[in-house]
């Protein structure tokens, strides 16, 4: 294998591990915070596409337009979701919140399926975005560039907003102790539903980034990038923001190499998210930059 | 609420039933779950079939009973199960994949109530099975058109085949195209396999770059398909691509956009070339419901499934005669239906025309007519 | 307290009685349809049950029993499957020598099938309870998510995706309810014995038990191979009732199936597993009404496939915002009758 195809696989790699750290930062954040798997992240994502695809197909809007409209929506929709599906079991033993989440998850998926129909939509792409560059030898689409450099600009203001903001020092407070941060005379149920906010949005874009890659959305397109993504998150480190980007992008890479360099695996393709997180866990039990959930988050 | 509901349409069953009696046939169908799409697809020809022709000859009107399956395979075996001892249906139409049809098949072949699958096309399925058929061609039949196209019409010598491990279907057509390759004095350079649900295939569209076949063939379904033509497209593969009917609607267009151009498949029929009468009709009648008059593949031969069935019925004394209607289905011969001339065998295997299909400027074009 | 004990045991005596009339009651009525809800009850209350020892009981959150139930269901396929019509069967590639060979009666099989899975479940203990928690639940995912597909790739033993067909079809209702009754009564037997209260000790809190000397490690493992073993046996029982099985049966979806019974009944009351198996297998069929025409005061609606499947999530999250510690909480189905005694240890 010459050394182009090897840096083109690296570039794949790269744009898709980016498309699964944008969504793990979601499940990483809202884990930090109220220590849930959320389910129906990859469903958020899902509803982010659609969005999207409403937006430029229906609505006739600019692309950047339908992105902002998919991003109010989606963040919207995971506030609800928390409201009314997690904040009324904030005290409830937290595998009940699991089952919400669960219901919440097989709801936004039957409903779209219900509603919309299941058969995937041609999202309509802008030509710019598949517009082919070279860039160092290697020919690519613009996309495949955009996604990896929006992902950077977004974890470089999430991060700003985590340790630069009050909203933000009361989210890892958070992540330390919920009492305390009520008798701080913080509204905790506020920032908890602001971190659904935030990881909604995230999710959005991820969504977006996947309809316009594969450009399809369709009502269970978030069902196995949602549980790869969790998986990236966790063998990062769950908790930690650092730790789902980089999770991601291993899992991304991943998928990618092992299919170049050893394509009679192919068929166990979606099995290496697993089998990466459980060797890691095995060796590292709180993953890569995992921090000891005992003790402090982020 | 729900006694309300019963109450509400048995009142308004008993006021019709002292016309015509009613007779019930069962549609299994994934309607939710992740083949939601096909089977939406594919019920939306049995129900427009129905609400074209709801009687039979003797004026009892025909009552479709759809259960969804989830795609799964406990779902189904319950949901036949009640088609048949609650429902009391004559006969069963479904399921969609093959995996699915076989637990359909493994209850009503006790029972001894046909059993009509519109597509799916697994060469095992109606083996040994006495109330199964088919509306749609073989796995074998179709990897043999394509293989003998490939080799006799355009002489393409070498080609990769790309195949859906996870996919029944993709598995039978990858078997049945690679043997019919070789026999043809191809040779295959090179066997990739994927799983459905796999978005991204830059590793696929490198490798077969650097194998450098005459053709590739993608026996799989078009979301996988149509990421592979994009993909191919990005890094400048172009080679002649084929696929088998899993790709055969506009979808498959929409999502693929300039990427298919040139793309080959074969399918059942062409909406644009229809080749009976019935299909005239039908697509007439689709288009005036829907404003379009694409009718896919799968929509067609739902719509055959039911013909099929209606016809069989009409040729028994007694249309409610579960045996005498799998006889009558086997001895199907020349149907005009929808998607084309259908014939069934003993077997409940069809034999019927594939059509080769080109995608030029964006459309679907007939290329070729192959009898079996 | 004696007496107490000898009225217990006559409850339990009276209950068994019923539930074995019912079974011989329903075989003889009921339609086939009822009957195979029923079969289908029969076996996940067996899953559920099990599934509850291990996730509510020990409180390790484990997601595997996808896995645990595809072992099992391979195992007794492979083994009923005659020889013959496993040649006719393996499409994909001819099957290894050793699948032809492989051959049991029906109780053996299942016996096997429930060895196997509780074999893996012994193997996979030491690895997987390293970790603890959500940790622990994404690795168990991991592990029933790579059953799955390694059973996808490995047609030679497995027939691929195309899976086995033509299955004898052994089970019936007095195998399934049988042996879900015999699943009941072992797995609170364990529950009530000294294993049991190290079990729970780990899950109220697995330091503080690991300071009273408890064997942790040895407490989880036990309940993750019984577990497994119930898991393995449900699993074999739903291959011989289906008679044809393929990977994408074992779905992730399998085991959320499972989980929201567990949770919906009450986590760690196995009274609260039978009752959630019975809504949601049950209810999820009584429910098809939704995908139909409705006739609502004379106004048919059209027909919404898949409708049910929205209420049915609906459902999910009410009754969980109403019932936060599921419907029977960690109570069973007779600590509802002792108004007197609080918390009867």
């Amino acid at each position: 294998m010459d050394v182009t195809i090897f840096m083109q696989q690296m570039v794949n790699g790269f744009s898709l591990g980016s498309m699964y750290a944008l969504i793990a930062i979601g499940y990483t954040m809202v884990y930090g915070v109220l220590r849930l798997i959320n389910f129906a992240h990859g469903d958020i994502m899902m509803v982010g596409g659609f969005l999207g695809y409403f937006g430029i197909a229906v609505l006739g809007l600019p692309f950047g337009a339908a992105v902002l409209l998919s991003i109010a929506g989606s963040a919207a929709l995971g506030m609800i979701s928390d409201k009314i599906a997690y904040r009324p079991l904030r005290s409830a033993p937290k595998i009940s919140l699991l089952i919400t989440a669960i219901g919440v998850s097989f709801f936004l998926e039957n409903a779209f399926n219900v509603f919309f129909g299941g058969i995937p939509r041609a999202f309509p792409v802008p030509p710019y975005m598949e517009e082919m560059v070279e860039l160092f030898g290697l020919t690519m689409p613009v996309s495949a560039i955009l996604v990896p450099v929006i992902t950077a600009v977004l974890l470089v203001v999430i991060l700003w907003v985590l340790f630069k903001t009050k909203y933000g020092m009361a989210i890892r407070a958070l992540a330390f102790d919920v009492g305390t941060v009520n008798l701080m005379g913080i509204d905790a149920n506020r920032i908890i539903t602001m971190v659904f906010g935030i990881g909604s949005a995230l999710a959005a874009v991820g969504g977006i980034f996947w309809a316009v890659n594969y450009p399809s959305v369709e009502p269970m397109m978030g069902v196995l990038v949602g549980l790869k993504a969790f998986a990236a998150a966790v063998v990062g480190g769950i908790g930690s923001v650092g730790g789902a980007v980089l999770g991601g992008l291993i899992i991304g890479f991943t998928e990618v190499v092992v299919v170049a360099f050893f394509p009679e695996l192919g068929g166990y393709k979606d099995a290496f998210a697993f089998i990466f997180l459980i060797l890691i866990l095995l060796f590292k039990p709180t993953g890569i930059l995992g921090i000891d959930f005992e003790k402090s988050r982020f | 609420m729900r006694k309300l509901v019963v109450l509400a349409s048995s009142v308004a069953i008993l006021a019709s039933v002292s016309f015509a009696k009613e007779v019930k046939l069962g549609v299994v169908m994934p309607m939710s779950g992740p083949l939601a799409a096909y089977g939406q697809t594919c019920n939306e020809g049995v129900e427009f079939a129905n609400t074209l022709a709801p009687t039979l000859k003797n004026g009892d009107t025909i009552k479709l009973v759809l259960v969804d399956n989830k795609g799964d395979k406990v779902e189904t075996a319950t949901a036949t199960t009640r088609l048949i001892s609650s429902d009391k249906v004559v006969g069963i139409i479904g399921a969609l994949t093959s995996t699915n049809t076989a637990q359909v098949i493994a209850i009503t072949d006790k029972k001894q109530i046909p059993v009509i699958s519109p597509v799916a096309t697994n060469d095992k399925l109606t083996e040994q099975k006495e109330f199964a058929n088919r509306v749609c061609f073989t796995d074998s039949f179709q990897g043999a058109v394509v293989a003998n196209y490939a080799t006799k019409d355009l002489k393409l010598k070498t080609a990769v085949v790309v195949v859906d491990q996870a996919q029944v279907y993709s598995l039978g057509l990858a078997k049945a195209f690679t043997e019919a390759f070789k026999k043809a004095g191809g040779t295959i350079v090179k066997e990739i396999k994927v799983s459905s649900g796999d978005k991204d295939f830059k590793a696929v569209v490198s490798q077969i770059k650097t194998a450098n076949p005459d053709m590739i063939f993608l026996p799989m379904y078009h979301p996988e398909v149509s990421m592979i033509t994009r993909q191919a497209k990005q890094i400048g593969l172009v080679k002649p691509m084929f696929s088998g009917d899993g790709v055969a609607n506009q979808t498959f267009i929409d999502l693929g956009g300039d990427s298919v151009e040139g793309y080959m498949f074969t399918d059942f029929f062409d909406y644009s070339a229809p080749p009976t009468q019935k299909s005239k009709d039908f697509i007439a009648a689709y288009e005036k419901k829907t404003g379009k008059k694409e009718v896919n593949s799968f929509t067609a031969l739902g719509a055959d499934s039911y013909n099929v069935m209606v016809n069989a019925m009409n040729n028994c004394a007694n249309p409610e005669d579960s045996v005498c209607i799998n006889n009558e289905i086997k001895k199907t011969v020349a149907f005009e239906g929808v998607s084309g001339v259908i014939n069934i065998d003993k077997n409940g295997n069809a034999t019927r025309s594939a059509v080769i299909k080109v995608i030029k400027d964006g459309k679907a074009v007939f290329k070729s007519t192959v009898n079996p | 307290m004696e007496i107490s004990i000898k009225k217990d045991q006559w409850i339990n005596l009276a209950i068994v009685a019923t539930a074995l009339w019912f079974i011989w009651f329903a075989s003889g009525h009921f339609d086939e349809y009822t009957i195979r809800i029923l079969n289908n009850i029969a076996i996940f209350i067996i899953l559920a049950v099990s599934y509850n020892l291990i996730n509510g009981v020990t409180g390790q959150f484990s997601l595997e029993p996808n896995g645990f139930v595809a072992v099992g269901a391979y195992v007794t396929a492979l083994l009923l499957v005659t020889p013959e019509a496993k040649m006719y069967q393996y499409a994909i590639v001819d099957p290894y020598p050793f699948v032809l060979t492989l051959h049991a009666n029906f109780v053996t099989a299942l016996l096997l099938a429930g060895f196997f899975s509780a074999l893996l479940a012994f193997t996979l203990a030491a690895p997987v309870f390293r970790v603890r928690g959500d940790y622990l639940a994404i690795v168990t995912l991991g592990f029933g998510f790579i059953i799955k597909i390694l059973a996808i790739n490995n047609p030679e033993v497995t027939n691929g995706s195309l899976g086995m067909n033509d299955i004898p079809e052994f089970s019936n209702l007095y195998w399934t309810g049988g042996i879900a009754i015999i699943a009941v009564i072992s797995v609170l037997n364990i529950v009530n014995s000294k294993f049991g209260r190290a079990m729970k000790a780990v899950r109220d809190d697995e330091d503080a038990a690991t300071a009273m000397g408890v064997n942790t490690f040895k407490a989880k493992t036990l309940a993750f191979c019984t577990s497994a073993f119930f898991e393995g046996v449900g699993g074999g029982l739903l291959a011989a009732l289906l008679t044809s099985i393929s990977p994408d049966l074992f779905d992730f979806f399998f085991t959320f199936q499972l989980l929201i019974i567990i949770v919906l009944g009450g986590l760690g009351s196995t009274t609260g597993a039978i009752i959630g198996t019975v809504l949601v297998i049950g209810g999820s069929e009584w429910m098809r009404f939704l995908d139909e025409p409705m006739n609502i005061f004379g106004h048919e609606t059209t027909a919404m496939p898949g409708m049910r499947m929205v209420v049915f999530s609906l459902l999910l999250i009410l009754i969980m915002l109403f019932a936060r510690e599921g419907i029977m909480g960690k109570r069973e189905l007779r600590d509802l009758f002792k108004f007197g005694k609080k918390g009867g240890k």
